[in-house]
């Protein structure tokens, strides 16, 4: 599965939406549901998935889709496209 | 892909094993035929069963829209996986169906969660793992670290919600303690009154029953080893509050020990700072399944609604190996490694007898082949003395099982069946779903863990009664063949020799009857779960009778089985409470008790009894009871009827069969 469709799938698990939109622009702004409570399930649920540990400075940060993919993909020594 | 790879067949599916099952399942999913997906999902079930499976179930169901069957599978995982990410899925779908079926229902448990930390995640997995005890739940979770607040202040939330249950969630941080203390008695000792003062508040407002989570003890301690030997560090003291807190609880308040459970799945993994900066969450999302369902195991333990009798299987189970082929010299049990774990199983099943879990076996056996190794094999355990029941044929074991059932006069939702054969599993889980299935793992040095992570039998008090429980069940199995024997019934209650012990309630005896106040459900009138408190008021009140009823027979003795509390009103004695245990029904005691409450009632120049009959799923044996002993129908409507005894132009209810011996007439009558 594409790494976006990775991230994505976590957000659709997380929120509990399996027809939810995720783009790169999104913030919580974007995402109704997601307030501090998700955050901590959603940052659990990547850590969880991808096997990689966010700093705490990370953990409070990252509340934009573009931002998380990112730093997943710093951690994973991926290659982001766009 | 061709749509005919995706027709489920599950015959085909069988040579691919679980996972032919769960990729055909997933790709019917993906093309939206989800009625299709369930069959080959519950295929995978039953050859497997898994957490995931129950979620994939669930989520189809939710999509075609039967939220009943969605529910149920997602709750189906609380005994399948500490996993979070399964149980926030699960939890999600049971919430969604929950609110379809109606937000308001009069019958949902009301728990009100208090924590000293962020408890929205706690909150947010507790109905789900509540499932059994209480099918629906109405939670309220008070604002963030007030539990104190909450408690003293008569007009808080927590008092407007009217709560069943007060669950008091804590993490050591919430502990008034400081890191060195040179006056540590004293600082012990206020921390341990903050609670118990805060237990009297609750008690003095509320009927609640108060769930206490104790405290898990940091696995980091700035002064390392010495702590264990110093009074006065923090970590010394936790430990004594924790203890004290302990002895402090009694009978009335239940505590989860946090503290063991931080330990068992590792304080390193308990505690994730990090969350904690963020978001104040101190219990890691990873260890909360495991906290959540331990909380709900003491809350259904408070209930009385544990499991009481469990069903063993032999061959494989108790001892490695196949008696009717290997015969008693080729079993593994005892001598090598192997042999071992299988005694230690034995061990641990024992004990569970020993706090009172009645024990059954149901083997497809000959039932010769089957008692040899209790009878010839050195390393066994387990005696047949030990099973209130021993079951060894080549009948479906479901069917067995029923008759286990019925023989004990337990409902099915009081047996665990645990057997290491798949197919047996899966044949008593689809036949008789509210029997609890345990499959054992392949190992059996994984037994005991596999078991004990159940939490089936977690109890809320140990009792002298729980203790003898086996015997009082093999009594009641020989009674029932006696039954048979001695022709009459008349013949069979005269035979038995029956006495009932009948005394004012005790504060000796108050665990016991507050156990029979909270569990009993068949033969109870009016099921009023009144709580020690009450039960306490009750007997400081001239007004009111209460009497507790102890049978004993030639067979047994059966312990306090039954209470009555009535009231007087002018020359009327109203009955408020009256149940038995259902381990004597149909022993007369119902007419003996009636008996003595006519005796009281005369003494106390009442001209009446009366007695309400307050309908629920599981007392119909009980409507029309006052009838049968001369009451007069008064009121009748669905849900309850109101009977009224004439005592002046009646006289007094006979009690035929059984002698009445009151305190002081007998020395040593029940011990």
């Amino acid at each position: 599965m594409p790494f976006h469709d990775q991230v994505v799938e976590v957000f659709r698990t997380v929120f509990n939406d399996p027809g939810l939109t995720v783009e790169d622009h999104m913030t919580s702004e974007h995402i109704p549901s997601w307030d501090s409570l998700k955050h901590i399930n959603l940052v659990f649920q990547i850590e969880q998935n991808f096997g990689i540990r966010f700093t705490t400075a990370e953990l409070a940060r990252l509340q934009c889709v573009g931002d998380l993919k990112r730093c997943i993909a710093n951690k994973l020594r991926i290659t982001l496209s766009s | 892909m061709s749509n005919e790879a995706h027709i489920y067949d599950s015959r085909t599916n069988w040579e691919n094993g679980v996972d032919g099952h769960l990729s055909a399942a997933r790709a019917l999913v993906k093309e939206g035929r989800s009625q299709e997906a369930i069959e080959a999902f519950l295929d995978c079930f039953r050859s497997s069963p898994s957490a995931n499976v129950c979620v994939e179930l669930a989520t189809c169901y939710e999509r075609i829209g039967d939220s009943e069957s969605a529910s149920r599978w997602a709750g189906q995982i609380v005994n399948l996986t500490d996993d979070y990410s399964a149980w926030q899925r699960a939890s999600g779908i049971f919430q969604r169906c929950r609110k379809l079926h109606g937000s308001t229902n009069e019958s949902a448990l009301r728990v009100a969660v208090l924590g000293s930390y962020t408890t929205a995640q706690f909150v947010h997995l507790l109905p789900l793992a509540l499932v059994r005890p209480a099918p629906a739940s109405e939670i309220y979770e008070s604002p963030y670290a007030q539990i104190d607040q909450e408690i003293l202040d008569p007009g808080s939330g927590l008092y407007q919600f009217r709560p069943d249950v007060v669950v008091i969630v804590l993490h050591e941080g919430g502990a008034q303690l400081p890191e060195f203390s040179a006056l540590h008695r004293d600082a012990v000792a206020s921390e341990v009154s903050r609670w118990t003062n805060l237990w009297s508040v609750l008690r003095s407002r509320t009927n609640a029953r108060v769930i206490q989570h104790n405290f898990a003890v940091p696995g980091l301690v700035s002064m390392g080893h010495l702590s264990a030997r110093v009074l006065g560090s923090r970590y010394r003291m936790l430990h004594a509050v924790n203890a004290q807190l302990g002895e402090e609880a009694g009978a009335e308040v239940s505590i989860v020990d946090c503290e063991r459970l931080a330990a068992w799945i590792g304080k390193h993994k308990y505690f994730d700072p990090r969350y904690w900066h963020l978001a104040k969450q101190a219990v890691a999302l990873e260890a909360l399944p495991l906290l959540v369902k331990h909380t709900a195991a003491v809350i259904s333990a408070s209930m009385g609604r544990n499991r009481k009798c469990l069903v063993l299987d032999l061959d494989n189970t108790l001892w490695g190996g196949v008696i009717g082929e290997d015969g008693v010299a080729g079993l593994v049990l005892g001598q090598d490694a192997e042999g071992e774990a299988y005694v230690a199983f034995q061990e641990y099943v024992l004990e569970l007898k020993r706090r009172g879990v009645v024990l059954a076996v149901c083997s497809k056996n000959n039932h010769i082949d089957a008692i040899e190794p209790f009878a010839t094999h050195p390393e066994m355990r387990l005696t047949l003395d030990d099973f209130a029941i021993f079951v060894a044929n080549w009948n479906a074991k479901a069917e067995n099982i029923r008759l286990i059932a019925e023989q004990l006069n337990l409902g099915l939702d009081a047996l665990v069946f645990v057997d290491d054969n798949p197919v047996e599993c899966a044949a008593v889980r689809q036949a008789l779903p509210e029997v609890d299935v345990i499959q054992l793992p392949p190992d059996p040095a994984d037994f005991v863990r596999t078991l004990g992570e159940y939490l089936c039998f977690e109890s809320d008090w140990v009792t002298q009664e729980d203790a003898n429980r086996t015997a009082q069940y093999q009594a009641r199995a020989q009674a029932r063949q006696l039954e048979a024997e001695a022709g009459s019934i008349e013949a069979f209650h005269r035979g038995l020799r029956m006495e009932a012990l009948v005394s004012p309630f005790t504060v000796g005896d108050l665990p016991r009857i507050a156990q029979l106040v909270g569990k009993t459900n068949q033969f109870n009138l009016t099921t009023r779960r009144h709580s020690t408190a009450q039960l306490l008021d009750f007997m400081h009140r001239s007004e009111c009778v209460h009497l507790s009823f102890r049978l004993r027979d030639r067979l047994a003795d059966h312990g306090l089985v039954s209470v009555i509390i009535a009231l007087q009103e002018g020359h009327t004695l109203v009955i408020d409470t009256w149940l038995m245990s259902c381990r004597v029904m149909g022993r007369t005691v119902d007419a003996a008790m009636l008996s003595v409450l006519c005796r009281e009632a005369k003494q106390r120049r009442c001209k009446t009894l009366v007695g309400t009959y307050v309908s629920t799923d599981k007392n119909a044996v009980t409507a029309t009871v006052y009838g049968q002993y001369g009451f007069d129908l008064m009121e009748h409507a669905p849900d309850h009827s109101i009977w009224q005894y004439d005592l002046e132009a009646k006289g007094i209810i006979p009690a035929a069969y059984i002698h009445i011996v009151h305190p002081g007439e007998i020395g040593n009558a029940v011990s």
